[in-house]
């Protein structure tokens, strides 16, 4: 590898075949990881190939079984709770760890703040917030309070507090999850700065193109085991989504099925106006994939919740099954046969204190009575179901939701939502922050309902998977349908028109029918 | 290979199971000691009408409690219950007190003032829910704000003084509380009626798994199907039918009310909630762990009663060390550090 | 009986010049500052200082009173400070939460000018004061003590219910053991009922389960004696004991007027010492006579011969 040019400077992190287990259940075996400063190290696989606990014993957070770690060429023990920030290592998670409350400068000083005495020198941190957001090129104002920020500006205060931390090795789980296509550019120039500033820069990603465009090198880890460490430039999407998976992944999305144009619109919007939404307009048919592309915040999510009765409707008319409709809440449009599946599954998705059971069956949970009380048997046997249909993988049906993996999270909530056994499927994000494998059998699952004779709105940030899998997709912009398209004008380039403004109409007159 | 696979799955699952026992038996444990200690201090505490003195004791507390899971399962808070006690005990010896004057004293009499303790109980109850769900007000201050009405009310219709209970009416009444069945006082078949009707409410039925589901996160419950603001105003409506039924069982004891009924009541009864398992944040609820919180709690004073190597004066702190420790033990704490070791 | 007994009056003459003078033709403000009904007594005490205020506006039409009450020592410092700001007081009858928080308080009014009465909890400093009004928690105590020895001989035994622990019930407490020592009479324990109903029939319960033979009870209040009367009928041990209270509250009056056995005579403290005060503090502006000084309340022993005098079948308490 070195050689070439200018000797590769020495090594600043390293993992010495570590491994670890937790309790009986062995997690990582006997793992090499190293990073050099300046270098951008991708560590991917699976749901579960065990990426998460290796950075957190880079990071400290938990102590390898066996193996050690060696900062600047010396073993080390690193300190635990977060305590390696001082040595230089600064973990950025994948859920942000942010005050909501507190303004920016606040959180980039948190926990170090600067004081007189024991009083806070607010001025001063706060030029010096200015300062390191400035050096990033981001238009934040250091007063602002955390909850007015998009998550992408969260991400880059995040980024800006490890900057001033002086970090020396920078650790990022799935950065780009929560990002637009737009903030992830933004995103990736902070990298290639950072990268030039000598920052070490770690991270997770499930999203291959990404790894290419930034990572010098690749780690690839499948159930615990170290499957390779190779230089990108030997790598395509393709070689890397294989030895991710161990298996030939033949085909991302299933072969669309041809569309029926005859058959009846289901679903109906017309002129629709809610908070976020303005004057929008689309037809769903029977059967059919209809995606809905556009940029974070483009009005896409406000749209299904206007259609499903969580946020009220100012104007215009739904019509399901050629009835008008409005819906008040979610257990009307449930009980209509109209499902939404929120993309914030943490947050609005399942109850990660719950164990999967209970939240399998909570949006049908009147289903399961037996004369005046509830039903565990029949419960249990819905769980049953779903397991083998969806394919969810749990060590103990016991396990608390919060504590299965992001896809066995997803396909749970897949299948919380199919227990409504619903004709119209709106579906936010399906596959957000979930590795390939699971990716496809997602992918593969909406296809099949569909041509089963339902009818699905998939909503997603990633264009390849609207592309992939719509028979007709919605763009949106600023809360207004900018424009539909179907065939051959599905295409990236042209969806991206549409996104940014520099297009209007297309397929939308054709919607009239 | 796949031997020791079963094995290794065995072993897990008697380890979980084990824990999981230790967890939901902790205050059950702390009562078992704590009877253990009162009756090495003294026997009499074992004497049969000393434990029906507990177990009616408890009984106030203990139903209030009931109710109180449910609210504090679904992420909300009742601070009102000691002052509506006060106060639907003293509209009850008003109200019979003027039946009496009327139509003369019988069964009627006691059941007309039980029909509108009922009343006020599930009135007063759906006030708290309403203010906290549809008028968007914090749970906290809007029973706090409920708590001090109603204690000026009892204060106000009491004339500062003590509401009492015509003495004729009185003697029709005064069975429920002192009378026994099958040898266990009245008030202890009340509680224990309306601690089975709640654990099925919890444990086997929708509206139980939707408090829980709302108090672990509301947004998940909404996007569920749930309707929350309901399920919530319920919780507060089943608050304060306990309540009334809790005043129920109160007024034939005293045959009085008072601005001095029920003080406190509201802190013993979150403590029993608190002490038995539930999670005051919401979330997790357990209606046995409620019943032997207030079981606990009721011991504690009975014991202390029964002893005097304690000094008097310390009698509220030996309650707060046994309140803390009891909560301990049913967090686990300590079994996270053992398993740390 | 002496119901008055004044210690001192010594400043007679500056009373008469000051305070009579100007009373017949200008009118008279008096601030009346207590504690909120939140027990029994305390709701006498309102009820007797709103039957006071009735009776003397209607009486004095150049006087008005204003009654103010309070639920915590900060709020009655507040109420103090507003009678002097806004109501512009001559004088305050003042009952105080605890003494110590509202000395400084009183001391300001004493400054503004008002003539100054402080009723049952005494001030620390007491050249603050004008007119002192008080019960005799001490006398509770040994009258309450002179009665069990008529009853009780060597060795019988005695359980004791106390208050909440503050200075009043320990002197009631102190006295009462001090008027039994040597009698022989066993006292077998004592537990604070925090002067309520439900405590007083909880604490007799666990005695009652805890001791096979009581031959007395002193509850040295009538509300924690209620309690104890309903616990005691529960186990049926009627015949074995009988319970003396304190304060003067009208159901025991009453049940001492018609000859109850349980509990046959009361210790009187009674609420309506806030009346008196407001009396005496009247007669500052209306009387001749001299006002300033002690009066300190007799603890009478209640008995079914003098119980009628006692009894104010009106009042809340």
């Amino acid at each position: 590898m070195a050689g070439q040019g200018e000797p590769a400077p020495p090594v600043i992190l390293a993992a010495k075949r570590i491994s670890k287990a937790f309790g009986e259940v062995p997690v990582l075996f006997s793992i090499d990881f190293d990073i050099r400063p300046g270098e951008v190290h991708a560590i991917i696989g699976e749901n579960g190939a065990g990426k998460s606990t290796l950075i957190k014993i880079l990071s400290g957070l938990e102590q390898p079984s066996s193996g050690h770690v060696e900062l600047d060429g010396q073993p080390i023990e690193l300190p635990p709770d977060g305590q390696a920030g001082k040595l230089g290592i600064v973990v950025i998670h994948q859920e942000l760890n942010l005050a909501e409350h507190l303004t920016v400068a606040d959180s980039i000083f948190l926990g170090r703040e600067l004081k007189q005495g024991p009083f806070l020198k607010l001025r001063q941190m706060r030029d010096e917030a200015a300062r390191i957001l400035d050096t990033l090129h981001v238009h934040i104002d250091p007063e602002a309070r955390i909850s007015t920020l998009s998550v992408a500006d969260k991400q880059m205060v995040e980024i800006a507090k490890a900057i001033s931390r002086d970090a020396r090795i920078l650790i990022m789980d799935e950065p780009t999850a929560v990002l637009s296509a737009a903030e992830t550019k933004t995103f990736f120039e902070q990298v290639d700065r950072l990268k030039a500033k000598g920052v070490a820069i770690i991270f997770i990603s499930h999203k291959l193109d990404e790894v290419m465009r930034l990572a010098d090198r690749v780690t690839v880890l499948r159930d615990g085991q170290l499957i390779a460490t190779v230089g990108t430039e030997a790598l395509t999407p393709d070689s890397i989504a294989q030895m991710m998976v161990g298996r030939e992944l033949s085909n991302l999305y299933p072969p669309k099925h041809e569309a029926d144009v005859d058959a009846d619109t289901v679903l109906a919007v017309r002129n629709l106006s809610a908070p976020g939404v303005r004057d929008v307009s689309f037809a769903l048919r029977r059967g059919e994939i209809l995606g809905f592309a556009g940029l974070i915040g483009s009005g896409r999510t406000a749209v299904a919740e206007a259609i499903v009765g969580l946020s009220p409707i100012e104007s215009g008319e739904i019509l399901h099954e050629g009835k008008p409709v409005r819906f008040s809440d979610v257990s009307q449009s449930v009980a209509a046969g109209i499902a939404y599946m929120t993309k914030d599954r943490k947050g609005k998705g399942l109850l990660l204190s719950a164990n999967l059971k209970d939240n399998l069956t909570l949006l049908t949970l009147k289903r399961h009575y037996k004369g005046p009380f509830l039903d565990d048997k029949s419960e249990t046997e819905a769980l049953e179901r779903a397991v083998r249909r969806f394919d969810i993988r749990a060590r103990d049906p016991a396990v608390k939701v919060g504590q299965l993996s992001g896809g066995n999270q997803q396909k749970l909530m897949l299948g919380k939502m199919m227990e409504a056994e619903p004709e119209i499927i709106i579906i936010d994000e399906p596959t957000r922050g979930i590795d390939v494998g699971t990716k496809q059998q997602i992918y593969h699952i909406i296809a099949a309902l569909a041509s089963e004779g339902k009818s699905i709105i998939v909503i997603s940030s990633e264009m390849q998977e609207v592309i992939g899998m719509a028979h007709r997709v919605v763009v949106m912009r600023e809360g207004r349908i900018a424009g539909v398209l179907e065939g051959a004008e599905i295409a990236e380039a042209e969806i991206m028109r549409y996104a940014a403004g520099l297009k209007q109409g297309g397929a939308n007159e054709r919607l009239s029918a | 290979m796949s031997v020791s696979a079963h094995d290794r799955a065995k072993t897990r699952k008697g380890l979980a199971g084990f824990k999981f026992d230790l967890k939901t038996a902790g205050p059950l444990v702390a009562l078992i000691v704590l009877c253990a200690i009162g009756f090495a201090l003294n026997p009499a505490f074992a004497s049969e009408g000393n434990i029906a003195n507990i177990l009616t004791r408890s009984a106030f507390i203990g139903i209030i409690a009931v109710g109180a899971t449910f609210v504090i399962t679904a992420g909300g808070i009742d601070l009102s219950v000691g002052s509506m006690a006060a106060f639907i005990a003293g509209m009850m010896i008003l109200v019979m007190n003027a039946a009496v004057d009327t139509m003369g004293v019988s069964v009627w009499t006691v059941l007309l003032g039980c029909g509108c303790s009922v009343i006020l109980g599930l009135g007063a109850g759906f006030i708290n829910g309403f203010l906290t769900t549809k008028g968007k007000i914090e749970a906290f201050i809007v029973t706090l704000g409920t708590m001090g009405i109603y204690r000026s009310l009892i204060t106000y219709f009491a004339n500062g003084g003590t509401l009492s209970l015509d003495s004729s009416a009185r003697e029709v009444y005064r069975p429920v509380y002192y009378e026994s069945f099958l040898r266990i006082p009245i008030p202890v078949w009340v509680f224990i009626f309306v601690a089975i009707v709640g654990w099925v409410l919890m444990n086997r039925t929708a509206f139980g798994r939707y408090c829980m589901a709302i108090g672990s996160n509301e947004a998940v419950a909404r996007y569920s199907a749930i309707k929350v603001d309901r399920i919530k105003t319920i919780t507060y409506v089943l608050q304060g039918l306990c309540v009334s039924l809790a005043t129920i069982i109160y007024v034939p004891r005293l045959g009085s009310a008072s601005s001095a009924t029920g003080v406190l009541w509201e802190l013993e009864a979150i403590a029993a909630v608190i002490i038995g398992g539930t999670v005051l944040k919401g979330g997790f609820g357990r209606i046995g762990g409620t019943v032997v919180g207030a079981l606990i709690l009721t011991a504690i004073g009975n014991i202390l009663n029964l002893t005097d190597i304690i000094s008097n004066y310390l009698n509220g702190a030996v309650q707060g060390v046994i309140i803390v420790v009891a909560v301990y033990l049913q967090r686990g704490s300590f079994q996270r550090r053992r398993k740390a070791e | 009986m002496t119901l008055k007994r004044l210690t001192g009056a010594l400043l007679v003459a500056s009373a008469l010049t000051t305070g009579v003078a100007s009373a017949q033709d200008e009118s008279v403000t008096i601030g009346v500052s207590i504690p909120a009904a939140t027990h029994g007594w305390t709701g006498g005490l309102n009820w007797h200082a709103q039957e006071a205020e009735k009776r003397i506006e209607e009486a004095y039409p150049n006087i008005d009173i204003v009654l103010v009450t309070a639920d915590s020592p900060g709020d009655q410092a507040s109420d103090i400070e507003d009678l002097i700001s806004v109501q512009q007081i001559d004088a305050l009858v003042v009952l105080p939460f605890e003494s110590d928080p509202l000395v400084e308080p009183v001391r300001q009014a004493k400054e503004a000018g008002a003539f100054i009465t402080v009723v049952d909890r005494g001030l620390p400093d007491t050249t603050i004061q004008d007119v002192y009004v008080a019960g005799n928690n001490t006398e509770l105590g040994a009258v309450s003590a002179e009665y069990f020895k008529s009853r009780l001989d060597e060795g019988d035994n005695i359980v004791i219910l106390r208050g909440i622990p503050t200075v009043i019930d320990t002197e009631r407490f102190d006295a009462f053991m001090a008027g039994i020592e040597g009698s022989g009479i066993n006292v077998l324990d004592n537990e604070f009922a925090n002067w309520n109903r439900d405590d007083g029939f909880e604490v007799m319960q666990d005695f009652l389960s805890r001791f096979p033979d009581i031959d007395g009870v002193w509850a040295q209040d009538d509300d924690i004696a209620m309690g104890v009367v309903e616990a005691v009928r529960q186990a049926g041990r009627e015949d074995e004991m009988f319970i003396v209270g304190g304060a003067g509250m009208k159901d025991v009056i009453r049940g001492i007027m018609e000859g109850d056995e349980l509990i046959p005579v009361d210790v009187l403290y009674p609420p309506a010492m806030i009346a008196t005060a407001m009396d005496v503090t009247v007669a500052n502006y209306t009387s001749n006579g001299p006002v300033r000084g002690e009066y300190i309340l007799g603890a009478p022993l209640v008995t079914p011969e003098n119980a009628e005098q006692f009894y104010f079948p009106d009042s809340p308490f």
